[in-house]
């Protein structure tokens, strides 16, 4: 069953029981009320008898018209309580229906009584069967009014009997829906500490095996409401769990192989390939040199092509080795001057025997949380570029700063060079890709890879918006952090 | 945590156990300890009538075992014979009604009366024969009655006499058994009789048209009651107590079970159940001793000693005769003599 099953089903009888409570004690109450009514009415026929009696008496003793009178009026009133009077249990009816029976027995004595007396005076003596009929009548009268009375007292006890009854219901009932209430408090507790709180102490032991790194732990908790679902869910993603680490930890196997493989690469790159690029480059030289007149003009131009050929190429592996170095290189995040850095670069840039003047534009103040050594780099390929694609503007501009942007800093290098076509942009950062030809713009086509890189490494985004003749801007952020060692980013692998 | 999840467990138990407590102790109350007593023995002289109905019940019904009593039923045909075996002591106690126990304790008897156990309204009849020239009440002046002397049928006959002003004198009064009163009626030898039921509706149906019925209730009512010698009541105390306990729980069963109860009656009178159900609802079976119960021994104790049952005298105190203590340690409200 569910634990929301479950839960209505204890509600559900707490609230019966209050419920069934609630209508005994207005039963009770409907009940005293009634019974009270009648015990109301009962000490009225009793204190009407009670009177008949003393009127009775007073009769028998003076045979007056006003103990006649005051007979009959008293005999009217005690009728009337007795045919208003309602009971509906078999005993008290009986009882009224005797009392009714009774009541008219005395009355038709009493008539006969005083009819018997008819004109006489008070005091007239009477004959031998007369006064035995007389001594008779008022004996049965007064056996009658006996009974009546005992009679209104036993219909008064059984009203009271009804109000103790009803009590005595009411107080089993209020016990038993105690006791209903009680036994629902009990299973919902033992419920909850069985079917909720316990697995709950479970899962939380769960998560923190899970946490400190156990994905082993099987919680293992069966059962058809949700907590066995949760368990069931909860052992499947652990499940899930040490499937994805065992497929990263084979990943992180493979990049390690791969880093290594790498770096024999770069190795083999620098050293291997750089051998024989330097003989071609020396050879020929050598034959520039020491056979150039031998050599007629177009020997001598094969020869400079097949030196610029291996500088270039030296060039290329000189980039090729920087990317590989700048994805495997340590993270050492600080705060770094950008704007300082920024200048440095210009001013190296402007020092360069170009004879090209170019106007830089470096907002003061910029500082970021990067390596150095890597953001100098990216900044560096960032103001050479700047600086390459406005080689043939008129009045060359080159400006750095910062703007927020969706409540981020956001960097930025524009310039008023050439630009480029916005539908290329996708091609913008990817290694030995050109949007303009080598003899316009000499490169390797790797300095911007190697920028995205450095800003990938920081965990930020690099992007450009350019249109072509009127310039290009590099938008750069890096994740922005001073906390600690956990913001540390390690070496790729 | 530990006591949030303790703590309505410690409370519903607690709950719990005062409940059950309390329970057992409403569904205990009242209940009389059982007693592992040997069963004590009382001998009843019961008249076949179904006045005494009551105790056939209780016998039948096993009351009187139930409540420890080894009760022997000594049968006997009217309550004047069942107040000579206690008398003569081949029983311990008697139903009978009342105008013989007043006889009885005027005679210096010793008698007591446990509790009243039924009273009867029209019981007592008059049945005259048509063709002795008697068709109202008037016309039995001069006339032969027979009656049995000292029960319950010649006080009726004395009521009804007063009720309509006849002087006792003005009748002849034969002395007749109950088993003959209905014969003497039939063969013409008296002009009426005074008897009770079921006689005098056997005496009806005997003259068939000839009969003629005369009635009075507000003359009188019968009532009998258990009675026996005071010594006996007195010292055997205990004894009476469970037979007015069995007979208490008789009159409940007689009043929830009341077509059960006239087939019991009818079996045991060994009469037809259409003869008896007609004025079986006049027979209110109710224990008690009531105040009025002293009025009407007076009127009989004054019959009494005028029809001669008695020497003449002042009417004797009746209040020692009524054994209160049986009915007062049961249900003391049924008992509203004046005390």
């Amino acid at each position: 069953m569910k634990i929301r099953s479950k839960e209505r089903l204890v509600t559900g009888m707490g609230l019966a029981a209050i419920g069934i409570i609630a209508a005994m004690v207005w039963w009770t109450y409907s009940e005293v009320e009634n019974a009270n009514r009648q015990r109301r009415v009962t000490s009225e026929i009793a204190r009407g008898l009670t009177e008949l009696r003393l009127v009775t008496f007073e009769y028998r003793l003076y045979h007056n018209e006003r103990a006649r009178v005051q007979w009959d009026a008293v005999s009217d009133r005690v009728d009337r309580h007795i045919a208003n009077v309602r009971f509906a249990q078999p005993a008290q009816m009986e009882i009224l229906a005797g009392l009714r029976k009774k009541q008219a027995a005395g009355r038709r004595l009493f008539a006969e009584l005083t009819a018997a007396r008819g004109g006489d005076r008070e005091d007239a003596p009477l004959d031998d069967a007369s006064r035995r009929f007389e001594a008779q009548l008022l004996s049965q009268l007064l056996t009658y009014q006996q009974e009546n009375f005992t009679d209104a007292y036993r219909l008064n006890n059984l009203a009271t009997e009804r109000i103790i009854d009803a009590q005595r219901r009411v107080m089993i009932v209020i016990l038993a829906g105690l006791a209903l209430i009680a036994s629902s408090i009990v299973g919902a507790s033992w419920f909850l500490r069985r079917d909720v709180l316990a697995p709950i102490a479970r899962l939380q032991q769960a998560t923190r095996q899970v946490a400190a790194g156990n994905l082993e732990f099987i919680l293992g908790i069966r059962g058809d409401d949700e907590i066995g679902e949760l368990s069931e869910h909860f052992d499947a993603m652990t499940q899930s769990l040490r499937k994805s680490f065992a497929q990263i930890e084979r990943s992180n196997q493979d990049l390690a192989e791969l880093n290594e493989e790498l770096k024999a690469f770069s190795y083999s790159v620098s050293h291997d390939l750089r051998g024989p690029l330097r003989s071609m480059d020396g050879f020929s030289l050598v034959l520039l040199e020491d056979y150039g007149d031998k050599l007629d003009d177009e020997g001598k131009d094969a020869l400079e092509r097949i030196r610029a050929a291996s500088q270039r190429m030296g060039y290329i592996i000189d980039d090729l080795l920087r990317l590989s170095q700048v994805t495997r290189a340590e993270l050492n995040l600080t705060r770094v001057d950008l704007s300082a850095i920024a200048r440095e670069i210009a001013d190296a840039l402007d020092r360069e025997p170009s004879g090209r003047s170019v106007e830089w534009a470096i907002e003061s103040g910029l500082s970021v949380w990067a390596d150095p050594a890597l953001i100098r780099i990216a900044m560096q390929n960032l103001l050479q570029n700047a600086w390459k694609f406005t080689g043939k503007t008129a009045r060359p501009v080159i400006r750095v700063g910062a703007l927020e942007r969706d409540a981020k800093t956001v960097y930025f290098v524009a310039d008023n060079g050439v630009g480029f076509d916005m539908a290329h942009a996708d091609n913008l950062f990817g290694a030995f890709q050109r949007l303009h030809h080598v003899d316009d713009f000499p490169g390797t086509g790797i300095g911007l890879a190697i920028v995205q890189r450095i800003i990938r490494r920081h965990d930020g985004k690099i992007w450009a918006e350019a249109k072509e003749g009127e310039g290009a801007t590099f938008f750069f952020s890096v994740k922005e952090s001073e906390n600690g060692s956990d913001e540390q980013d390690h070496p790729a692998g | 945590m530990r006591l949030t999840v303790k703590l309505p467990v410690v409370i519903g138990g607690a709950a719990l156990a005062a409940i059950i407590l309390g329970l057992g102790y409403l569904g205990t109350r009242g209940q009389p300890l059982t007693r592992n007593v040997p069963a004590e023995k009382l001998r009843i002289a019961l008249p076949v009538l179904p006045h005494a109905a009551l105790v056939h019940v209780a016998a039948a019904k096993g009351y009187f075992a139930d409540e420890g009593l080894d009760v022997s039923i000594l049968p006997v045909s009217y309550g004047v014979a069942a107040i000579g075996d206690v008398l003569q002591g081949t029983a311990d106690l008697a139903v009978a009604a009342d105008v013989p126990f007043v006889i009885a304790v005027m005679k210096n008897d010793s008698l007591g009366m446990v509790a009243s156990l039924v009273s009867v309204s029209n019981d007592h009849a008059i049945i005259a024969r048509r063709d002795h020239a008697i068709a109202a009440a008037h016309d039995l002046a001069g006339k032969k009655i027979g009656v049995s002397f000292g029960t319950s049928g010649s006080y009726f006959l004395w009521a009804f006499l007063i009720r309509h002003k006849l002087p006792p004198d003005s009748i002849a009064l034969v002395d007749l058994p109950p088993d003959r009163i209905v014969g003497a009626l039939a063969n013409g030898s008296v002009d009426a009789v005074a008897t009770w039921q079921p006689i005098s509706f056997e005496a009806q149906a005997a003259l068939g048209q000839t009969a003629v019925s005369f009635t009075e209730a507000d003359a009188y009512r019968t009532t009998f009651a258990a009675v026996g010698r005071s010594e006996f009541l007195k010292g055997h105390a205990n004894a009476i107590e469970k037979l007015v306990r069995a007979m208490l729980k008789a009159e409940q069963f007689m009043r929830s079970h009341p077509e059960e109860t006239l087939n019991l009656v009818v079996a045991w009178l060994k009469i037809d159940v259409d003869a008896l159900r007609p004025t079986w609802k006049q027979f209110d079976f109710r224990l008690n001793l009531l105040q009025s119960q002293l009025i009407t021994l007076e009127d009989e104790a004054r019959w009494a000693m005028a029809r001669g049952y008695a020497r003449s005298g002042p009417v004797p105190n009746f209040l020692p005769h009524l054994y209160l203590d049986a009915l007062l340690a049961v249900e003391p409200e049924r008992v509203t003599v004046l005390r």
